[in-house]
């Protein structure tokens, strides 16, 4: 059954000349759940806007849209703030209301309905989410995986029949993402809620998808069954790109056949296509021995209060001299706390932390942060505090001419008017303005497309090449397979294992890349798509001679 | 369950609340206990006033984002509270009055007082905080079509309010000690206030010269950006 | 099993304000009864005492050391009285001004420790409670308000790590503390606002606005309320009654002098009595029924 119509919508913002929507039509059934994708500001989040009518933006909107067939403008607002959900990205600036019931109660409470029904619906909900453990806290003490939980489950109780999400894991870690998206697809499955979701991070929500739909400057590119389109984007390099790492080994051969979505179905796709002659590929070996230690953790003990457990307990290792160091690790690891200890933001106990041969605690006031050490902190929006981009690179006297980019596109623009990718690099650019020879970064890709994940590394390694030490935790594991000279897995406070990424993401067996699940056994070393790419090759010739 | 669910009786308390109950309480409280008992008087009188500013707010329309704008600026006041040397309640408050009203400046003014409270422990004083800052709001909001033209206008209400506040504060607790301590020992407390009172005059004079300014820009900024 | 917490947020309302009232009431110099003042102020500490036990013990020295300054402030300064107990400075230091100081320090010390328990009890969700039942507006954007306090605070944390991290701020003189909090403050400011706009959305999204709002709450109010809230009204305007009526007035200028005891101010003592250790009798209560169920297990 048909639940959703769009019929030749387009929009243009104010004082703008390019319509940011341009003709776009097509039809939902209900229990679709559909993947919305495409580069960042190809117009998928307006278009997101438009179905949920309370949050269109100001602007020129011509074409219609219709919820079971009757327009939408033309419903009531109790009805189409009930029926069409709206899950945006952030976790945190979404929530309303300090304590969980009030939130999950906040929409009812909006339509005038009465206490005993709201009773009953909220518990209703708050069974089927399993979150009764939570139902008197705070939301202040959620995690952020909870907090957008808590997000899903108070549209949920509101009971709609299209629910619409606008990258809703972007903020998340990987676990809190998959067990998210898990639950969405939960829910599409028992009560057949339509679902219509944009995402950057197409890993998990691909194969949980019936439907795709690829979005180019406006445009519809591709919209019907998810392998069908996935199949025809082949040489799309921008879709490819964010693609899973099945997808993108699948699109870089010409065989026809199914397109593998998961990392089960490439793995066969390998198999059955691909011999295994040749099982590794060979090792560039450019390690050099005379190498100079920029930063030294010895034996580092360090806790938040006196009365709490340690976080980093007894961690010991050095980084090197020109290369990027990228520290790995789940939730609470220690692995960002590592980070400030490293950037002298927190006194450990015990141990010494040496930064350029010498002790942290012997730099004096802010002579550490001079042409020494910079850190680059998780939530870019914490530096800016200016009206324009330029005003913001004056705010700490940088000279661009260093910049390994340029930003003077977006000198007039306002910090929080640019996107995600260049809010980073803005960042960076204050973060750069103090010529450090160590850069920290904490999750410098949290939330990125594909493209500006690209940027990011690229400029990482321009960085490296000028002579920067770069040291970087992240969650990202694909990114640190691609970027890193040498990955560490933080544990409990303590780096368990290290090594150039072939060697450690192959010693993994479950915190590793897609590429390396799918080819481990098979062949030996392999942690990129390209590396994968590369040895498949191999292998095509070798059989072929 | 004891709600007032009848909305005509809401109403009509509403309405009967403060043209009623306020002189009431205050005729009551003069002629029937024929001696003084200000304290509790006043106390109701705030109250009630209070009362009476929430009922009126309760029945206007009020937009989703001029919501936000007011929970937003009470709640960075009420942090900027524990950030050492600032004091920032009175120049917040001001300064949501100029830009965005009257009205929105008695509330956070109001509930800064109140939910600041909730760390620093309520008391008889919460109500006279809550008035004394939220009356700091409404005129700055009377007055915000000068304050807004003038710097140094904005500079010397905010220092002003800083001391009424004071004043009012002081005054409260004049009744408070209400026979008591004598006048004498009140004046004295006063005079041992000085120094509190200059730092914190000055510290609103930096706020207001430093800070008025650029504040007010980011919220004239997002009263476009989102339409408020 | 902590006094009180158990009710439902009016009902823990009107008894405070019951009590407090009565105990503000009394501290005028013509119903300044010492009776009255003294159960107010052992009831408020046996309140407190019950919730708290021996936690934060150092706070009763500093109360108890108020109560004697004020006490002693007061002949001080105030010198009506007959009875002269010694002269300062030709100024007389009478009886009757000490013992006003000692009733009157009672007055102020007693409803500051009502409040203190009255502010353990009545937490930000209770108070919202009450709130909504008068304008769920209001307590709509106080909700908001509290929500956004912890929020801002881990990010003004946040805020400081940043900008230290990028060698702009530190703390290490006065003048450098101020710059440093000017900026992070700068920088929530901006924050705050900009991503206001998520939260604002995030309201439409859900239909605020469209009609009147109800107010979902998970207190209820149950028999023990209702028992709760009627002794507290009763007792309250009988007191009112016995003070009106002029049986326990009390004046300690120029001399000491009270009316006599009469049925209506026994009356009205006992009913104080009870209502300042309603909290006691409540909580000793639930302990019985506990050691009673307990032991027919």
């Amino acid at each position: 059954m048909e639940i959703l119509k769009v019929e030749n919508l387009s929009f243009t913002y104010p004082l703008c000349n390019e319509k940011a929507i341009d003709g776009i039509s097509f039809s939902v059934d209900r229990g679709d759940f559909i993947t919305v994708c495409g580069a960042t500001g190809c117009g998928k989040s307006t278009l997101m806007r438009m179905i949920k009518k309370e949050l269109t933006p100001l602007g020129d909107m011509t074409g219609r849209v219709f919820y079971k067939g009757r327009d939408i403008n033309t419903l009531s607002e109790a009805e189409t703030a009930c029926s069409i959900g709206f899950v945006a990205q952030r976790p945190e600036e979404q929530i309303v209301t300090d304590k969980v019931w009030h939130e999950l109660a906040f929409g009812l409470e909006n339509m005038g309905i009465a206490r005993d029904i709201i009773r009953r619906r909220v518990s209703e909900m708050t069974c089927y989410f399993g979150i009764e453990d939570w139902f008197e806290k705070s939301v202040s003490e959620l995690s952020g995986g909870q907090k957008q939980l808590l997000n899903l489950a108070s549209v949920m109780v509101m009971q709609p029949d299209v629910l619409i999400l606008d990258e809703p894991t972007a903020q998340l870690d990987p676990i809190a993402a998959s067990d998210f998206i898990a639950t969405l697809s939960k829910l599409n499955r028992d009560l057949s809620l339509t679902v219509i979701i944009t995402e950057h991070r197409l890993e998990e929500v691909i194969p949980v998808s019936n439907r795709l739909l690829a979005m180019e400057c406006g445009k519809i590119l591709k919209y019907g069954e998810t392998r069908q389109v996935v199949a025809s984007l082949r040489e799309n390099d921008v879709f490819t790109r964010g693609m899973p790492a099945a997808v993108r080994i699948f699109n870089s051969f010409d065989l026809n056949g199914p397109c593998p979505l998961t990392a089960r179905e490439g793995r066969d796709y390998i198999e059955s296509n691909f011999p295994n002659t040749v099982i590794s590929l060979e090792e560039t070996d450019e390690r050099n021995d005379k190498k100079e230690t920029v930063l030294e953790f010895s034996d580092v003990y360090f806790k938040y209060a006196k009365e709490l457990p340690d976080v980093l307990r007894g961690l010991d290792f050095k980084v090197y001299k020109g290369e990027i160091f990228c520290i790995m690790g789940g939730n609470g690891s220690g692995k960002s706390t590592c980070l400030s200890v490293a950037a002298g933001l927190h006194r450990p106990y015990s141990g010494n932390v040496r930064v350029l041969g010498k002790k942290i605690k012997d730099y004096k006031k802010n002579e550490l942060y001079r042409e020494c050490l910079s850190l680059l902190p998780q939530d870019v929006q914490t530096v800016f505090l200016k009206n324009t981009v330029k005003e913001e690179l004056e705010d700490v006297k940088s000279n661009e001419d260093f910049l390994p980019y340029d930003l003077s596109g977006l000198y007039e623009r306002h910090p929080y008017d640019i996107s995600g990718g260049q809010q980073q690099l803005l960042a960076l650019a204050k973060v750069l303005s103090t010529s450090p020879k160590i850069l920290l970064l904490d999750e410098p890709t949290k939330g990125l497309d594909a493209y500006a994940k690209k940027e990011i590394g690229d400029i990482l390694k321009r960085l490296r090449n000028g002579g920067m030490t770069v040291i970087c935790v992240t969650h990202d594991v694909e990114f640190a397979a691609e970027y890193a000279d040498r990955c560490a897995m933080f544990f409990r406070g303590e780096i368990t294992s290290c090594g150039v990424p072939s060697e450690f993401f192959s010693g993994n067996n479950f915190y590793t890349t897609a590429a390396n699940r799918m080819t481990s056994g098979y062949y030996k070393n392999i942690t990129t798509v390209s590396d994968a790419v590369k040895i498949m090759r191999m292998n095509r010739t070798e059989g072929a001679l | 369950m004891i709600t007032i669910k009848n909305a005509s009786l809401r109403k009509v308390l509403r309405i009967a609340i403060p043209f009623a109950l306020v002189p009431a309480v205050i005729v009551a409280g003069v002629y029937l206990f024929k001696e003084n008992s200000y304290m509790l008087i006043s106390v109701a009188v705030i109250i009630l006033s209070l009362l009476l500013f929430i009922s009126g707010f309760e029945k206007k329309k009020t937009g989703t984002r001029r919501l936000i704008i007011v929970a937003i600026m009470t709640a960075l006041s009420v942090v900027g509270r524990f950030i050492p040397v600032f004091k920032p309640v009175t120049a917040m408050t001001v300064i949501t009055a100029v830009y965005i009203g009257g009205e929105a400046g008695f509330l956070v003014g109001a509930m800064s007082a109140l939910i600041s409270n909730f760390w620093f422990g309520q008391g008889p004083w919460t109500p006279f905080q809550m008035f004394a800052w939220g009356m700091i709001g409404l005129v700055g909001g009377l007055l915000s079509k000068y304050l807004k033209k003038s710097r140094v206008a904005l500079v010397i209400y905010g220092v002003v309010a800083g001391l009424a506040y004071s004043l009012i504060m002081d005054f409260w607790a004049l009744i408070w000690n209400n026979e008591i301590i004598s006048m004498e020992a009140y004046l004295a407390s006063l005079v041992t206030a000085i120094p509190y009172t200059i730092v914190y005059s000055a510290s609103n004079l930096m706020f207001f010269a430093l800070l008025a300014k650029p504040f007010g820009e980011k919220l004239e900024r997002v009263k476009l950006k989102y339409g408020v | 099993m902590k006094a009180f917490d158990n009710y439902n947020p009016i009902t823990v309302f009107i008894y405070f304000a019951s009590v407090i009232t009565i105990g503000m009431f009394c501290l005028n110099p013509v119903t300044m009864n010492p009776l009255i003042l003294f159960l107010s102020l052992a009831g408020a500490v046996t309140t407190y005492l019950i919730r708290n036990r021996t936690e934060g013990a150092q706070s009763h020295l500093f109360f108890f050391v108020m109560f004697i300054l004020l006490t002693v402030i007061n002949p001080l300064f105030n010198h009506n009285g007959v009875t002269v107990l010694l002269i300062i400075n030709n100024n007389p230091v009478t009886l009757e001004a000490l013992l006003y100081g000692a009733a009157s320090a009672a007055a102020i010390i007693g409803v500051i420790y009502w409040f203190r328990s009255f502010s353990q009890i009545m937490t930000s969700d209770k108070l919202l409670y009450i709130l909504g039942n008068i304008s769920p507006k209001f307590a709509l954007i106080l909700s908001m308000t509290l929500r956004y306090v912890p929020m801002f605070e881990k990010q003004t944390q946040k805020v400081i790590q940043a900008q230290r991290g990028l060698g702009l701020y530190s703390d290490t003189d006065f003048m450098s503390r101020v710059r440093g909090g000017t900026r992070v403050f700068s920088v929530m400011v901006t924050w705050a606002l900009e991503n206001g706009v998520i939260t604002s959305d995030s309201m439409t999204a859900r239909g605020y606005g469209i009609t009147k709002r109800t107010f979902f709450s998970i207190f209820k109010f149950r028999r023990q309320d209702i028992i709760l809230s009627a002794a507290s009204v009763i007792l309250f305007l009988i007191i009112l009654a016995g003070v009106i009526s002029g049986s326990v007035n009390f004046k300690f200028y120029p001399e000491i002098s009270y009316a006599g005891t009469t049925v209506i101010s026994v009356i009205t003592y006992i009913a104080y009595g009870l209502l300042a250790f309603l909290p006691a009798f409540t909580e000793s209560g639930e302990e019985l029924r506990w050691k009673y169920l307990k032991s027919r297990i």
